[in-house]
Order: structure tokens, then C-alpha cells, then sequence
């Protein structure tokens, strides 16, 4: 297994060992360190990096735009009798909220779900489930559903970049590049880490490179985007008229030439670069194998929904996502997105829980069944939650929400999650965050200090960071002379939520 | 350090142990405080005891003031009784250690003696290296020279490097041979190998000075000022979209051209910091001082819904401060946004000064997704328009010089038209001129101020526009922020200013930008020049001699080479910012020119001590440049608006907002395909995918440093991006058309690339390539037409298809081989 962090690690220790050169301490233990590299190649992913890894991958489940947990996830059958009522200021408690609504005629006017909800059983006291997602309703049981998820940003690019790169304002490594580089990869035949965009008949927001870019670690753990488009990696198929035997004897050709100029300069890139190639070759077998469905069965396919036969659908996504996790692909993230229901959130709602809601509970049934849910961490949630009250004209029909940072609904489900629990609670009004009583806690987390029952996004992170083995404290790398982290300085692990 | 909690018995122990190491350490070699101890406290211990220590009662490590204060009885330095120093005891004692047991970074046995020796040896402080204005030492003894002037400068360079290698005992690498070294010296100074015919004059010219002369040719040709430009480029984060949300275009590519005329001006730095920071404010600003002034408005901004003008007025400001942190000063000044800096000397009052500087700019915090984002200026589109433009600045001075002389001749013109002359302005003046029934109708200024006007004003007509920065006529207030939050300033309001441990504000100077870049270019500034020589020298030799550029302050490395850098960083100012002065002596130094073959004598994988030449990938930009250039597809044409090459379809539409103006792609045609990497279109949430899949970074934020990655997904980019497929076509029909057999074939091809004809071992891979290819494509003629129909560039029909496809495998292989992608 590679492991890019700790050779980063060692070459930190191996510059600083030739720095020290000159105050005469040697470089005595570079070889040492060197067999400790290659030992390292070896190791099973459960060992982690920090601590033992309850999961050996994961896949993240993005709903860019800010699905509304008012419509999903959050009962509050007490904003039924409030209909079109002035949300009470004690509620929003001198919050900013964003100019759409800032001022808008109607004020603020609660807007209860026009969506029905049951209960559905799981390993706790139930969790209720709306309407909308009858499939997901199905794998309660292994959820961990997570009421009190919170965020600072009340705005798409800065809440976005937010929770996937740890800061508001664009420059830093997305939680997909510091897995990369704190996991390395299990197949080297594939991309280590694998993007991809999932229809949608609403993408309204837009998405970045940013999110699965990699700031100033180095390149090489970008998120590579898995298309559905033309070539599935960019620029895999040969060019038309050179078939695999000529590209052979082209990089037959290639080697000997890196050979020489290797000879000539010894420098060891020189053969690190023609391993690259040889890779680059499999891959243009182990990738189209990867994408072909046909091994696929029906039985399959029923689980996922006659969707996933059609390249790019999210169903499409999540059994690819699969397959990657198969074959030991260990960081995949899916976007999905035109989850900013700002107008017409009935309509735009319906639509997207039908692009995700049964390839989801599919995703889940099927890595069960195929024993790997236990070490595959999946996660589904978006940037921000929706406002309690409705944005432009509210009737029962129809109604829009606005943005919302300070509660919003998450699960997670497999690789050393609990199962069939839910987590935090919020008031009346799913406006805040609240104990089981229903009174707001208004947590701000500090280095030290966390309030129980809330899950800051920071708080997600390092979770995820620590279920893969990871410290979220100790995966760093210094830039500018600082130790930076996914986390900065905050993030709490959700023991609570760990099996 | 509050509590003395140890037992008396511990005592005894750790006095004990403290004996022991008293005589290690005595014994040990002298200490460098800045060099040796400063790293460490900086890391290990100023987390609680730094800068950033809010408890006016903890123990600072940062001052020798701090660190010698009495703490009830006790100092952690006792000057007076070094053994009773209270950090002695700490270091070693077992129930109460400094750092505490839990501490994120414990300290190493060597360091705990590393700090054990300095208390020994004095406890004496001393000033971070950086924060000390550089001064010229001589090169062997370290003390300062007062003769350097009369020293060959570019042995200097030789002398500091030699010093290093001595202590070793090795000796610089053998020289690299004279082809290779014009390879490299063209594509460090113009990022593309000599021309054939370059390259041929100087390995015929055996008299003494034909690599100087080489090098001039090389720092006057035009693509000079193209190479140099996009290193800055990629420090300012130019990119040509606002970067955020919608990520819509924005016009402001005038900027990068100027660059590029700045350089191939050489245009002193000072002024080229000057005017970027403020243009605006010299007096009587030019239009290229305007242009110059796209630096401050270089930030991403966003104009999302919803968004908080007063907030983003903040962002935009943090960003430019952080900017300003990473490109001028070589430090990272964020952490100062919300607390005063961890490790380095510089607080949060003092970020906010700086910020202050900025706050007063007179575009609206939200872009409202405009392409002409207020303050804008009108000009010209490209350099050819520009130099047309200055042309014609020159030619109506003249005339309206020579008109002047004309008019001042005693009878020639009646008084009144005289003095109407002398009234008027050079704009009116003109129009005088051109009057149809004015008085000077009859004369041949009628005519050429005529023509004048006329082509002043269609050049006006094809002027694009630019953004550039303005103050506001009342500044806004500054205050520091707490936590950085935009909506909790507290304290007084704030007076621009700087970081006092950089040096003094200098005096007389306004608190304006133009104050800012008079205190960033004085001959005190002890970062400004270091940090530049660093990435120069990084650009030209792969790495800095500070090797993080992005940071010299307390966490950074040390320079490798401390005398050197700061002699190159005099030599800079003292040669009045002459960056083409500077180069000149990098690439002409004995240190440059070494082999770049790594040693068997040595262990260095990093070249720190320079005992080889350079080697290393070369950027995105260059090797897509050299294909273009080789096969002869390169369009020369400099500046104006970003260039859509090749593109797989869908990349943008995949993210894009779907009220964005930037969501589809739409590729250009013709000659627009092959114009230089500078000038790709550089969307910023979306840039080209061969620039970032060779680490080009996304111009989000300031890049000072690239990646060098190694990755498979490179090798199927270089073999089967179509314009890489298309470049191999057009550069095997160059080559078949030149020459027509195939030992010359490949000497072409090899010299194009590598400068020199192929061994024997490559040129028979090459060989069987390309016999096995030719039976191939003779045999599937289909699939030598699909492989000859990638790109637009017609394909030239008197050559045989076998043949072509099976040399454009032969071409495509060797562009991607590291004969053609490396600097060597």
C-alpha cells in the first residue's frame, strides 16, 4: 500500500535530518527509514494510520445545495398549527440571515412540511422519515441519523468550501485530498480517489474544483472526476487508430528512452515515471472494466432502479461507487446537485429524492449484503439545512426555503458507525439546535470545549477522519509555516456515534 | 511554567542528570541562536509562550526580556546563574516537564540538548534571520565585504557555493556540454529551446563570450518576458473569472499582458511593485501605471445571493493582505487575521493595519457578476495594439511639438492664434490642428493631425477594458476584528501601517498604498528583495534557496545558502532591481552550468548543496509550448483575451452555475488554438485540465511554489490529449518534409527536443517503433486516417498515411519521454 503522508513524514524527518547535518548528528538512519517506507507498503488497511480503521473507505454522498430537513428528516408537528405565523423572534434569536430573506414583505412565515411522516423502527427509539423517502425509510435501521449538524455559513461557495476543505475562503486541501494522502491508495490499476457528478434536472449551484482540489498539498491527490461523459478519466482512450498493441510498442519505445536519459542522470523520478506509465496502461484496461455494468444482475439493478443503466444517474454513481469499493478504490464522493430550493421546493424536492432516495437505501443493502457495509463509511448530507419559515409566496402547496446553518440533518451508515440510531435533537421549530426538552443550546464550539448532542462540521470531519484510522489532530502538513489540518484548530470526534 | 511542583529528592536526580548533559553540552559546537534555537521554540514551545499569548501573567519565550523576567524567585533564563535556569529544570524533570507530557509536539532528545547547550552557552538571543535587512559578506571568512563591487560577480555566486562543497571536500560537477546548456539556459530564460538555428551559431562559435552572447539573445527575445511573467502570474492568483459562486469572466487580461511588456522592459522592480500596489496614486498616472494597478484587484469576489457586502468587503481585504504576506513578504500573515501570530512577530493590530491600506478601495465588495467589475479603464487589447497606441503617442507629441516650434516663429500666425495655442490643452491642441476650417487647414499639420486623430480613434474603438484599483475620496475605517468575524470590530479606529518587525515606515511617506510600496522597496526591507531573489533563483534552478518561499519566518527553513542570498538580494537592489541583471549572473555562474547528472560521490538527493546542475519536469505550460513549437503550430501572437484550446466536452458545464456566463466552453479555431499556455483561458474554478494535471495551481489563491507530481493519469494526458496528438502529426510532417531519410529524421527530432542527435540505443527504439508502426498503419490504412484526424490543423495530404501516422507515433512517444520533458 502507498502512503503519501508518511513519506511526507519521512522526508520531513530526512530533511531534517540533513539539516542537522551540519551540526554533525548524522545521517545515519535514512536507510532505516527508508525499509520502514517499504514496510509500510504492506500494511492492511484496517491498521490505520493513527489507530486501528474502522472503515477502509468511504463514500460520501454530497447533496450540494442544502437539502431541507424540514421536508426529510425533522417531525415538527407543532409548526403545523403555526402555518403562515410569524416565526417567534425568541426562535431566531437575532440570527443573521441571507438578503434573499432578509427583508422580504412576508416577514418570516413558518412553513410547515406538506410531507407525511412515519416512524420507522431502528436500534433506538425509532426515527421518522418523510414521505419523500420511502427507500431510505427501508434501511433505518442501519442508519445513524443526525439531527444536529451546524455550520457557520449561510452562503452556497463560502458553506461548500466550508465543509469540505474546513475554511470558507478558497485555498486549502478538500477532505478528498487529505483522505488521499493520509490513506494512499489499494489498487494502483485505479484512481485513488474517484469523483463523480450526479444528474440532476436541477443543478442550479455550481461546484468547484476547490472541493476535491488539493490546495497546496501536492497535486497528486486531486480528486480524479469519473465521467459519464465521453472518456470516464479524461483522456484514457487512445487516440482513434492506435489500438492497446500500439500503444505497447509505443511505451516499449518510451521506456527505453527514460531508460537512457535515467542512465545518463540518475535520477530515481526518472524510473518512478516510467512506473507511472506502465500504471497508466492498466488503467486503460482496469477502468472501462470497472465501468461496464454488464456483470451486473438483474437482481441488481432492481435494487439500484432501471436508472442506474443509464450512465451519470446517481443510481449509476452509487453502483459505480460500489464497484470502486470492490476493487479497493478507498475515497469516492458523488455530488449531487439542486438541493437549493429556494422557490418551488416541492417540486424541485420530489424530483431530486427520486434521483437518490432508492439508489441510496440500494448502496447500503448492497454493501451489506455483500459484507462490506461494516468497513465502507457512507455519508449523506449537504452544505447547510432550510429555514423553519418560507421564502416568497407560502400556500400549502407550494413554498420555498432559504438557507440554513444552524441545524441540518446528516447520516452515516457502515464502517463503524452505530447502527439505527439517530442524534440531537432541535426545537419545535428545527430552527436550533436543542436538548431532548426542546430548548436551544446554541452550541459554539470552542478548542476545548463541545456540546453534547450537536455535530459542528468540523466535528463530521474529524469523525470521518477518525473512523478511517486517522487522527484528525495529527494528519498535518506544513505550509507557511503552520501545521495545518483539515479540522484547523477545532473538530471533536462523535464518539457517541461510533460502534 | 506557573507551578515549581517538583519533590526535593526529584531535585537531586535531575541535577544529576543535568550534570551530565552540563558536560555534553559544554562541549558541543557554538550555538546559532536564530539558526538552531529559534526553530525549536518556535514549534515546541510558542503555542503557549509566543507572540499569541493572551494571559499577561504566562511566561514569554519570544523576548530575552520575556524569558528572563523574574517569575517569583525564579527566571526560566537566570543571565546571572545560567545552572539555575529555570528551563534546565524544566527540560528534564519527570513529573512537571516543559513541554507538558500531553503536549501535541514534544521536544526531541536532541532538541532538549540543542536548548540545554544554548542556556549553557549563554541563553543569549538574537534576531530571526529574516527580520535582519540582508548585508554583502564576504563569501569564505562569512564577515562583511566592503570590495565586492570589484569581484566578478558571477564567481561570487561560485565562491559562497564552493565554500560549501569544500567543507565536504567534493568539488563542483563537471561542466554540462555546451548543447545541452543552451537547452537549458533557453528554456530557464525564455521557457522554449534555442531555435535550430540558434543553437547551430553558438556551437559554431568557439571564441570566447558565445554563451554570453547567447544568454543576451535569449533575455531580448520576446518569449522572455512570456516565461517570466507566468510565475507571477501563478503569486498574484490572475486568473480570468471572478473565481467565486457563479465564477462569471472577468476582463482584466491587460494586466497579464502588461506583465509580460514589464518584464521584457525590465522594468526596474521597484517600480513593478510600485505601480501594482499603487499606480493610481503617482502623480499623473500613465495608462500602464493603471494597468499595473489589476494586482489589488486580483482577489476572487463573489456576487451570490445573499451574500453580505460588509462581509465580503472583509474577505476580499484578507485576501489581499494574505496576498500581500505571501508574494512580498514570504509569510503567511492569516493567523494574525484572528489572533496575533503564533509564531512570528506580528499581531493581529498590526494585520489590520495592514488591511487598512487596502480598505479603502473604491470598487463595490460584491462583483455583481460583471465582466467591466467598477473601476474600469479603457485600452488597448493586445501588444500589437499596444505598441501601435504608444506609437501613436509618440507621433502626435511630435507633431504637436513641431507645431509648437511652427507657431512660436514671430509672423507666422496671428497673435490670437498664439495664444490660443498656448491656452489649450494637447488634446485640444490636436484638435486645432485638425480643424476643417481652422487656421492651420493650409498647413502640413492639417494633414498628419488628420490621420492622427483618425487612427487615435479607431484605436480607441478596439480598446477593451481593465480593472483597476481607485481609493474612495473619504477612506473607510479600520478596526481590528475580533476573531476575524467582519461584524465584531472593537478598538480604535486604525491608521494604515505595517509590521514593525519588517523595518520603519519610511518618513514623509503617505499612509497609502504608495506609502506601502515606498516601505516594501526601501533599501532596508529586509524580506522584500530576499524573497524575490529566492524565486528567481527557484525558477532557474528548480529549487529556492530558502526552499519554502512561501514562508521565512520563524517555521520556514533556513536558506541553504544564507550569505548568498542575501549577497543576491543587494546585488538586486543595488543594481537598481535589474532582473535581467540578475538572471544574467544565475545562468552564467559556473553553478548553473554544472552537469545535472546526480553524483555517486555525494548524498544529496535534494541538491542542497548545489553540487549539480539542475533537473526537473518542466511546468504544464512549457511542455505544451514546446510541442507547439516543435511542430511549428506555435502562433506568436502576443496578449489579449484568453485562448480556448482543445477541451473534452462538458468539464464546465458539469459545475457551473446555470445562470453562469462561463458554463459552456466554446473551443477557438484557428490560429487562436496555438497561441503559448500563458494565454489559455484560466477559469478559475475550472482551469484547462492539462495545466492541473501537471500542477499548475488553480489561481484561487497565491501559488509561489508548484508541485512537481508523478502520476499515470500524466503519461494518458501526454500520450492522447488531442492537441498532444495533433502536435505529433504536425511535428512528423515537419519532419518528413525536411529531411527525407530517417537517421536525419530523427536527428531533427532529437535536436528540436533534447538539443542533441540520439544515441544509438534510442535511436534503435525509435526505429523499431516506427518499423512496427509503419506495418501497422501500411496494413490498416483506416486507422492511420483516424490517427491523422486529430485537431483542426489540416493535414498536409502530399504524404503518405502509413508513413505520417507511423511517425506521429514515433513524435507523440518522444514529446512525452523525459528527453522532451525535463530540464536537464
Amino acid at each position: 500500500m502507498h502512503r503519501p503522508f508518511q513519506d511526507h513524514s519521512l522526508m520531513l524527518t530526512r530533511r531534517q535530518l540533513f539539516g542537522r547535518a551540519a551540526l554533525g548528528l548524522g545521517t545515519a538512519s535514512i536507510a532505516h527509514l527508508m525499509h520502514d517506507r517499504a514496510k509500510s507498503h504492506e500494511q492492511d488497511a484496517s491498521e490505520g494510520l493513527h489507530h486501528p480503521a474502522k472503515a477502509k473507505s468511504v463514500i460520501y454522498l454530497f447533496m450540494s445545495g442544502g437539502p431541507s430537513h424540514h421536508d426529510l428528516w425533522s417531525y415538527k408537528p407543532k409548526m403545523t398549527e403555526m402555518f403562515g405565523k410569524q416565526l417567534p423572534e425568541h426562535i431566531r434569536d437575532g440570527q443573521r440571515i441571507t438578503g434573499m430573506t432578509a427583508n422580504q414583505q412576508n416577514g418570516l412565515p413558518v412553513c410547515p412540511s406538506k410531507y407525511k411522516y412515519t416512524q420507522q423502527d431502528n436500534h433506538d427509539r425509532g426515527v421518522w422519515v418523510s414521505e419523500l423517502l420511502p427507500f431510505t425509510a427501508t434501511v433505518a435501521k442501519e442508519l445513524c441519523v443526525v439531527h444536529s449538524t451546524f455550520t457557520e455559513a449561510i452562503n452556497h461557495d463560502p458553506a461548500i468550501t466550508y465543509i469540505q476543505t474546513g475554511s470558507q475562503i478558497p485555498g486549502r486541501p478538500s477532505l478528498g485530498a487529505w483522505l488521499s494522502y493520509g490513506l494512499g491508495t489499494m489498487n494502483e490499476n485505479l484512481p485513488h480517489y474517484v469523483v463523480m457528478h450526479a444528474k440532476s434536472n436541477h443543478a442550479e449551484q455550481s461546484l468547484f474544483n476547490r472541493l476535491w482540489g488539493t490546495g497546496f498539498l501536492s497535486a497528486d491527490h486531486q480528486g480524479i472526476l469519473m465521467r459519464s461523459q465521453g472518456d470516464p478519466v479524461l483522456f484514457l482512450s487512445n487516440p482513434s487508430g492506435v489500438s492497446q498493441a500500439d500503444r505497447r510498442a509505443q511505451l516499449d519505445a518510451l521506456t527505453t528512452l527514460n531508460q537512457e536519459q535515467h542512465k545518463q542522470f540518475g535520477d530515481p523520478e526518472i524510473l518512478a515515471r516510467i512506473r507511472q506509465h506502465e500504471m497508466a496502461y492498466r488503467m486503460q484496461t482496469s477502468i472501462p472494466e470497472l465501468m461496464d455494468f454488464s456483470s451486473e444482475t438483474e437482481e441488481t439493478f432492481e435494487l439500484y432502479g432501471e436508472a442506474a443503466k443509464t450512465p451519470g444517474t446517481f443510481a449509476a454513481c452509487c453502483l459505480n461507487a460500489r464497484r470502486l469499493v470492490e476493487r479497493g478504490v478507498r475515497n469516492i464522493q458523488i455530488f449531487h446537485r439542486g438541493w437549493d430550493a429556494h422557490g418551488s421546493l416541492p417540486a424541485e424536492h420530489e424530483s431530486q429524492c427520486k434521483d437518490v432516495d432508492q439508489a441510496c437505501a440500494a448502496l447500503i443493502k448492497d454493501l451489506k449484503r455483500s459484507g462490506m457495509l461494516d468497513e465502507t463509511l457512507i455519508i449523506w448530507g449537504g452544505e447547510f439545512g432550510r429555514t423553519a419559515y418560507c421564502q416568497g409566496g407560502l400556500t400549502k402547496e407550494n413554498y420555498g426555503r432559504d438557507h440554513h446553518p444552524r441545524c441540518f440533518t446528516t447520516w452515516m451508515a457502515g464502517g463503524g458507525i452505530k447502527p439505527g440510531i439517530t442524534y440531537g435533537h432541535t426545537d419545535d421549530y428545527a430552527y436550533n439546535i436543542a436538548d431532548e426538552h426542546g430548548d436551544p443550546l446554541f452550541p459554539q464550539p470552542t478548542k476545548e470545549e463541545w456540546t453534547p448532542g450537536t455535530m459542528h462540521i468540523h466535528d463530521l470531519n474529524a469523525t470521518i477522519l477518525h473512523l478511517l484510522g486517522i487522527d484528525h489532530k495529527r494528519l498535518t502538513y506544513r505550509y507557511q509555516g503552520r501545521d495545518f489540518r483539515l479540522t484547523d484548530v477545532h473538530g471533536h470526534i462523535m464518539h457517541d456515534l461510533i460502534a | 511554567m506557573r507551578i515549581r511542583s517538583y519533590t526535593l529528592p526529584l531535585f537531586g536526580l535531575t541535577a544529576i542528570l543535568l550534570a551530565g548533559n552540563i558536560l555534553a553540552a559544554e562541549q558541543g559546537p557554538t550555538i546559532d541562536f536564530s539558526r538552531d534555537i529559534l526553530p525549536i521554540l518556535s514549534d515546541k514551545c510558542f503555542v503557549c509562550h509566543g507572540p499569541d499569548t493572551q494571559d499577561t501573567e504566562q511566561l514569554r519565550l519570544d523576548s530575552l526580556a520575556g524569558a528572563t523576567s523574574d517569575r517569583g524567585g525564579y527566571q526560566a533564563i537566570n543571565p546571572e546563574a545560567l545552572e539555575e535556569s529555570e528551563i534546565l529544570v524544566r527540560l528534564h524533570s519527570k513529573d512537571s516537564p516543559m513541554p507538558p507530557q500531553d503536549a501535541e509536539k514534544p521536544l526531541t532528545a536532541n532538541e532538549r540538548e540543542l536548548l540545554a547547550r544554548w542556556i549553557h552557552q549563554g541563553g543569549k538571543y538574537a534576531t530571526h534571520w529574516a527580520f535582519i535587512p540582508p548585508v554583502k559578506h564576504r563569501p569564505a571568512s562569512g564577515t562583511p565585504a566592503q570590495d565586492t563591487q570589484s569581484t566578478h560577480s558571477e564567481s561570487i555566486i561560485d565562491t559562497f557555493v564552493a565554500t560549501q562543497l569544500a567543507a565536504k571536500g567534493i568539488n563542483f560537477a563537471p561542466s554540462a556540454d555546451r548543447a545541452t546548456l543552451a537547452r537549458r539556459a533557453a528554456f530557464v530564460l525564455t521557457g522554449l529551446p534555442p531555435e535550430p538555428e540558434q543553437l547551430v551559431g553558438f556551437l559554431q562559435d568557439k571564441t570566447a563570450g558565445a554563451y554570453d552572447r547567447l544568454i543576451e539573445e535569449l533575455l531580448n527575445h520576446s518569449r522572455f518576458g512570456e516565461h517570466q511573467a507566468r510565475y507571477w502570474l501563478d503569486a498574484v492568483r490572475y486568473g480570468d473569472t471572478h473565481g467565486l459562486h457563479l465564477d462569471n469572466r472577468r476582463g482584466i487580461f491587460p494586466y497579464r499582458d502588461w506583465v509580460v511588456r514589464a518584464f521584457n522592459d525590465n522594468l526596474p522592480l521597484d517600480q513593478f511593485i510600485t505601480w501594482q500596489l499603487s499606480g493610481d496614486l503617482l502623480p499623473n498616472p500613465t495608462m500602464a501605471q493603471l494597468i499595473a494597478t489589476g494586482y489589488v484587484r486580483m482577489n476572487p469576489s463573489t456576487a451570490e445571493g445573499g451574500a453580505i457586502p460588509a462581509e465580503f468587503q472583509m474577505k476580499n481585504n484578507f485576501d489581499r493582505v494574505e496576498t500581500l504576506g505571501s508574494v512580498f513578504l514570504g509569510m503567511s500573515l492569516t493567523c494574525a487575521r484572528c489572533h496575533s501570530h503564533k509564531y512570528d512577530p506580528i499581531s493581529q493590530t498590526e494585520y489590520y493595519r495592514l488591511l487598512a491600506f487596502f480598505n479603502s478601495t473604491a470598487e463595490n465588495s460584491m462583483d455583481g457578476n460583471a465582466y467591466e467589475y467598477a473601476p474600469i479603464m479603457h485600452v488597448p487589447q493586445d501588444q500589437a495594439s499596444w505598441t501601435g497606441w504608444i506609437d501613436l503617442q509618440a507621433a502626435r507629441k511630435s507633431l504637436l511639438t513641431q507645431a509648437t516650434d511652427a507657431i512660436t516663429v514671430p509672423d507666422n500666425f496671428s497673435e490670437a492664434i498664439v495664444q490660443r495655442w498656448h491656452q489649450s490643452s494637447h488634446e485640444d491642441r490636436l484638435k486645432l490642428l485638425a480643424e476643417s476650417a481652422g487656421p492651420f487647414v493650409k498647413t502640413d499639420f492639417h494633414e498628419r493631425a488628420l490621420e492622427i486623430t483618425a487612427n487615435l480613434n479607431s484605436a480607441r474603438k478596439a480598446f477593451t477594458t481593465t480593472l483597476i484599483a481607485q481609493d474612495l475620496p473619504e477612506p473607510r475605517t479600520t478596526q481590528v476584528l475580533k476573531r476575524g468575524e467582519y461584524n465584531l470590530p472593537q478598538g480604535d479606529p486604525l491608521e494604515p501601517g505595517i509590521v514593525r518587525v519588517m523595518g520603519e515606515f519610511p518618513s514623509g511617506a503617505s499612509r497609502t498604498r504608495l506609502g506601502l510600496a515606498q516601505w516594501l522597496t526601501s533599501p532596508n526591507h529586509p524580506l522584500v528583495a530576499r524573497v524575490l531573489v529566492n524565486r528567481i533563483w527557484q525558477r532557474t534552478f528548480g529549487d529556492a534557496l530558502v526552499r519554502t518561499p512561501e514562508d521565512f519566518g520563524l517555521q520556514g527553513e533556513q536558506p541553504t545558502h544564507p550569505h548568498l542570498l542575501d549577497w543576491l538580494a543587494v546585488e538586486l537592489r543595488e543594481s537598481g532591481w535589474d532582473l535581467k541583471h540578475l538572471l544574467r549572473l544565475l545562468v552564467r555562474s559556473r553553478t548553473f552550468r554544472q552537469s545535472s547528472a546526480w553524483r555517486q560521490d555525494i548524498d544529496d538527493p535534494q541538491n542542497r548543496l548545489l553540487a549539480r546542475g539542475p533537473h526537473y519536469r518542466l511546468d504544464a505550460e512549457v511542455l505544451r509550448d514546446v510541442g507547439l513549437w516543435a511542430s511549428g503550430l506555435l502562433d506568436p501572437h502576443m496578449g489579449g483575451e484568453g485562448v480556448k484550446p482543445y477541451q473534452p466536452s462538458g468539464l464546465w458545464f458539469a459545475l457551473a452555475h446555470p445562470g453562469s456566463n462561463t458554463k459552456q466552453y466554446v473551443q477557438d479555431e484557428g490560429n487562436r488554438l496555438y497561441r503559448r499556455s500563458l494565454y489559455v483561458y484560466w477559469k478559475r474554478t475550472s482551469p484547462h485540465p492539462m495545466m492541473t494535471l501537471f500542477d499548475a495551481p488553480d489561481r484561487e489563491s497565491s501559488c509561489v511554489r508548484r508541485s512537481r507530481t508523478n502520476t499515470p493519469l500524466q503519461s494518458l494526458g501526454l500520450l492522447n490529449e488531442t492537441q498532444r496528438v495533433e502536435m505529433a502529426r504536425k511535428l512528423a510532417e515537419r519532419l518528413l518534409r525536411q529531411v527525407d531519410h530517417t537517421t536525419g529524421r530523427l536527428d531533427l527530432l532529437f535536436t528540436l527536443l533534447a538539443c542533441r542527435n540520439p544515441s544509438a540505443t534510442e535511436r534503435a527504439a525509435c526505429e523499431m517503433l516506427l518499423k512496427t508502426m509503419s506495418v501497422r498503419f501500411q496494413e490498416s490504412p483506416d486507422a492511420a486516417l483516424a490517427l491523422l484526424s486529430q485537431g483542426l490543423a489540416p493535414r498536409d495530404e502530399s504524404l503518405d498515411i502509413a508513413e505520417l501516422a507511423a511517425w506521429t507515433q514515433v513524435t507523440n512517444t518522444v514529446l512525452a519521454s523525459d528527453i522532451a520533458i525535463l530540464l536537464y
